[in-house]
């Protein structure tokens, strides 16, 4: 199955050029059940990402383009009065598939992102007191704009913590960009991606991933990582439990990927600028979500035996 | 470079400097100025090394100092040995030590000097504030001694404050079991205690002038605590000694009153219940009420009815008492006893001879005479002064027939010269009479100025009785005090005393004095007093038992069990297959630091086998299998016993050249 995983990154890697570590990490967030949040500017490869993602896993995909008129029905679905049958029938909205690009989610107004994020969160939404489970896999990739550009409201904390993992594309190399330039429209290359796994298969996988074992040292390990976000004065706030866990199922994840059936440190220090990064803040400078020292900080400082 | 040679951080330096001023200050009642001038000279120089804008002192200057402070501590105070020597001594090491201080052992040894000094600071000074405030330093020390070993990254001090705080609470209920049962164990070797203070007390003779000057220091003398009800301030006379020689000037004790040979006597009436927390005096007494037995201290009832002990009380001293205050003292006294209450110089004060003569014929006995003699104190136009006229050379006749004004020991003087030249048998008893109740408490503080001074009389079958001429005069000073009694004299009393009779009036001021006198009492009786009887008494209460030996069993019992826990919690048996791990791990991280690689502090097991496998090609395989083996036992909890890993470790070694080559160090 490992083999099909591999074959799902190679696929995503040929569509998106340079971006193995990015393609790597949004894989591991999907397989570990997490919701992934781009951070980049625009036109950097998320459409593509998440597309070509959807397309190699065999998911339904569907795009919300968020902006500041986007009302929570526009999401969730309505219910639209049908004539012939003289009753009401619920039209669902675009979150019932199964991989979801949120684009530019800091658009919208709190209201709209509210109600993504709690579908996020329950897997199921309630709509006219009728509540409707979401599809199982349910994966959403969100993405946003820096926060200082104009005319964006940015998430709060509380549903930044949703997110398994943020991510950055970034600007590609230039090898990778001159391949782009050279090479075919990457948006035509995408029907050509065959589904390379099916939901069971990748049921399966998710439930592999989670039997990945973590032994009492690297727990430990774990632990010293949060401990030092709770007890050192340049941390604005520690990291919550659920960070803890979320840095131990990404971690399993990427052990997966790397065909171990057990964790290591460097398997937590692999996904761990992407996991705790949007979660932590410097206490210097609260405003502004800037983890990466502190991140760095963590890798340089915390003994990971 | 071992941890031990690592510079020192800024918080340790910041706490060490505020150490160091809370360490001093208790100690800057007895130092000379010049430590304190050092002392800044010091602390300005080293700031300026921390601000990189001076040098460490060569050794020239270093050595330069040191003899100067030697000799200064040699001037001031007159050796190198000794108490108030070593204490200076000591404070200037740790003074100088500051100044080359550059690795963290030094450091260390700054902060242990500096718990020996908060120490020494109690041979000065125990009381109340001293005690709480020596937490102070003690604090600060540690916190210094947490900056140690703090990551140098950390910048803020507090951090390291609070857990220091946390620390000392932690280690309050282990100070408490340590105060209740370890042994007072006798010192090893005897202190001197400091430098004789000028104490103020009753003395073994006595002139009429020097109660005088007793009387006006507010200096406290003892406290007492009463079991039940405190006896009313007219039979509260706390006698301390007797005057029983006479040379025509001044009032001694007798050498038949100093020989422990304990008086006739017989209770009678109720006893009365008390213990006394007295502060050093230099003089043997206790001071008790009539009749006493004293429990504890050594005390012994001597002759004359005084209580003392072998040596002088030169620290607080407590005691507990039981007096009957109606005892029939004496009934039938010795031959000897009567002739040394009846000696008078050959010649002298004739008036007064002639006049107690007089009183003899008028008298049909002894107690008419002397009630005779208390009637004249009182109907006479005498005088209560603490400033009393001088008087020529026949003293008891100028006092009693021209001055007519005095204190109470020229009453009693008067008195007892004329009991005897009438034949009756009489002597002065010096002490204390009443006190200040403190309701806070619940107890009595006797001050110096409540001195006294009165008289006893011989009667065959009803023994000595107390007479007091001094109440005929000015019955105010019994009933209320030497204060209350002299108001117009007031500028004759020290500062202390002056104060205390200005604000006795202010209602809310004068509790709170009497509450913060209530505590240092407490202090005193509970803290400094609890000494081998108490803690025998409260092993008596607990386990049924004075033997020291069991509480200390249960002591260390208690230790080993909590040390057991400790180690439990600490050493994690039950994960010690993953210690051996880590052990082993350790050992194959030196085996490649001495090839030059060393794990980065943040790096993974498996990215430094990459990367030493990278720097060392020709030993990649066993550092790989090592490193796979490590990997499988600790991470994949796959049954890699230690065993296999320690030969893989040792492989490696062995491979490993001793040295790193020529070829490593050239990268």
């Amino acid at each position: 199955m490992r083999s099909q995983l591999d074959a799902c990154l190679d696929a995503v890697n040929q569509v998106l050029l340079g971006k193995e570590g990015q393609v790597r990490l949004a894989l591991t967030c999907l397989l570990a059940r997490g919701h992934l949040l781009i951070e980049d500017l625009p036109g950097m490869g998320k459409t593509t990402l998440s597309h070509a993602l959807a397309r190699v896993l065999g998911l339904s995909f569907q795009r919300i383009q968020f902006t500041s008129d986007l009302l929570p029905g526009d999401i969730l679905g309505t219910s639209v009065f049908d004539r012939d049958s003289g009753q009401f029938v619920f039209h669902p909205g675009p979150i019932f598939a199964e991989l979801i690009l949120a684009d530019e989610i800091n658009r919208a107004t709190p209201k709209s992102q509210s109600a993504l994020l709690e579908a996020m969160e329950e897997g199921q939404v309630t709509i006219e007191g009728a509540t409707r489970p979401l599809p199982d896999p349910f994966f959403v990739i969100a993405t946003q704009n820096p926060a200082n550009q104009g005319g964006t409201f940015a998430l709060p904390e509380s549903q930044l913590d949703r997110f398994l993992m943020r991510l950055s594309l970034g600007y590609p190399a230039r090898a990778a960009e001159k391949a782009l330039l050279m090479g075919r429209a990457r948006r035509d290359m995408l029907p050509q991606l065959e589904p390379l796994l099916d939901h069971a298969a990748l049921a399966a996988i998710q439930d592999e991933v989670e039997r990945v074992r973590v032994s009492d040292a690297l727990a430990d390990y774990v632990l010293r990582l949060v401990e030092a976000t709770r007890s050192q004065p340049q941390f604005a706030w520690g990291l919550s439990p659920r960070g803890s866990l979320a840095l131990l199922g990404a971690a399993r994840a990427w052990a997966y990927l790397a065909e171990r059936d057990y964790v290591i440190p460097e398997d937590v220090q692999a996904v761990l600028p992407a996991v705790v990064g949007h979660r932590l803040r410097e206490r210097s400078d609260p405003t502004e979500l800037g983890g990466g020292t502190l991140v760095q900080w963590l890798l340089r400082e915390v003994p990971p035996l | 470079m071992t941890v031990a040679l690592q510079g020192i951080p800024r918080n340790t330096l910041v706490w060490l400097l505020v150490a160091q001023v809370l360490v001093i200050v208790p100690h800057l009642t007895h130092l000379p100025l010049w430590i304190v001038a050092l002392w800044l000279g010091c602390v300005a120089w080293r700031l300026r090394i921390f601000r990189m804008q001076a040098n460490y002192p060569p050794s020239w200057v270093k050595a330069v100092i040191i003899l100067a402070a030697g000799s200064g501590v040699y001037l001031s105070r007159g050796g190198l040995v000794g108490l108030d020597a070593g204490v200076v001594l000591l404070i200037a090491a740790f003074i100088l030590k500051l100044l080359e201080m550059r690795t963290r052992r030094d450091a260390l040894v700054v902060i242990f000097l500096g718990f020996f000094t908060v120490v020494t600071s109690y041979l000065f000074e125990d009381g109340l504030v001293a005690g709480t405030y020596s937490l102070l330093p003690v604090l600060a020390l540690l916190a210094a001694m947490i900056g140690l070993q703090q990551s140098r990254l950390f910048s803020r001090p507090w951090p390291a404050l609070r857990l220091a705080g946390s620390l000392l609470l932690q280690a309050l209920p282990l100070m408490v079991v340590l105060f209740l049962f370890f042994p007072r164990l006798a010192p090893l070797w005897s202190v001197p205690t400091s430098a004789p203070r000028q104490t103020v007390g009753l003395s073994e003779q006595m002139a009429p002038g020097d109660i005088v000057e007793l009387s006006r220091s507010a200096e406290l003398a003892f406290r007492a605590s009463f079991t039940g009800q405190v006896p009313p301030r007219d039979r509260l006379y706390w006698r301390a000694a007797t005057f029983e020689r006479f040379d025509g000037r001044r009032w001694s004790q007798s050498v038949a009153s100093r020989l422990p040979v304990a008086p006739q006597w017989s209770p009678a009436g109720e006893p009365v219940h008390y213990s006394v927390v007295m502060e050093p005096s230099r003089r043997p007494w206790l001071y008790t009420l009539d009749v006493p037995n004293v429990t504890g201290a050594d005390a012994q009832l001597m002759p004359d009815f005084h209580v003392q002990r072998p040596t002088p009380v030169d620290a607080p001293l407590m005691y507990r008492a039981t007096s009957w205050p109606e005892a029939l003292r004496q009934p039938t006294a010795t031959p000897d006893t009567l002739a040394r209450a009846l000696e008078l110089p050959e010649r002298g004060n004739p008036r007064s001879r002639a006049w107690a003569l007089e009183l003899r014929r008028d008298s049909v006995d002894s107690e008419a005479l002397v009630a005779a003699l208390l009637t004249h104190f009182n109907r006479e136009p005498y005088g209560y002064t603490l400033r009393p006229p001088p008087v020529g050379d026949q003293i008891v006749d100028d006092f009693l027939f021209e001055t007519r004004q005095g204190f109470c020991i020229h009453f009693a003087g008067a008195m007892t010269f004329v009991l005897r030249a009438a034949g009756i048998p009489a002597r002065i008893v010096i002490g204390y009479q009443g006190g200040e109740f403190n309701p806070a408490g619940n107890y009595l503080t006797v001050r110096q100025l409540d001195a006294h001074a009165w008289v006893e009389y011989w009667v065959a079958g009803r023994g000595w009785v107390s007479v007091d001429p001094t109440f005929q005069v000015a019955p105010e000073r019994i009933e209320l005090g030497l204060v209350e009694a002299l108001p117009q004299e007031r500028e004759l009393f020290d500062e202390t005393s002056e104060a205390l009779l200005r604000y006795r009036h202010i209602g809310w001021l004068n509790d709170l004095r009497l509450g913060w006198e209530s505590l240092n009492y407490g202090w005193q009786r509970w803290v400094l007093g609890y000494q081998d009887e108490e803690q025998a008494g409260l092993f008596q209460r607990l386990f049924g038992s004075t033997d020291w030996r069991i509480p200390g069993l249960v002591l260390v019992g208690a230790l080993a069990v909590g040390l057991a826990i400790l180690a439990l919690l600490l050493l994690k048996p039950w994960r010690r297959e993953k210690d051996v791990q880590l052990a082993l791990y350790q050992s194959f991280e030196q085996a490649l630091a001495r090839q030059g690689v060393r794990r980065q502090p943040g790096e993974g097991p498996q990215a430094f086998a990459a990367r030493a496998a990278r720097r060392l090609p020709e030993h990649a395989d066993g550092i790989l299998a090592f490193a796979r083996c490590y990997e499988a036992a600790r991470y994949a909890d796959a049954p890699v016993s230690a065993r296999e890993l320690a030969a893989s470790v040792k492989r490696l070694r062995r491979e490993l050249p001793w040295r790193k080559g020529r070829s490593t160090l050239a990268e």
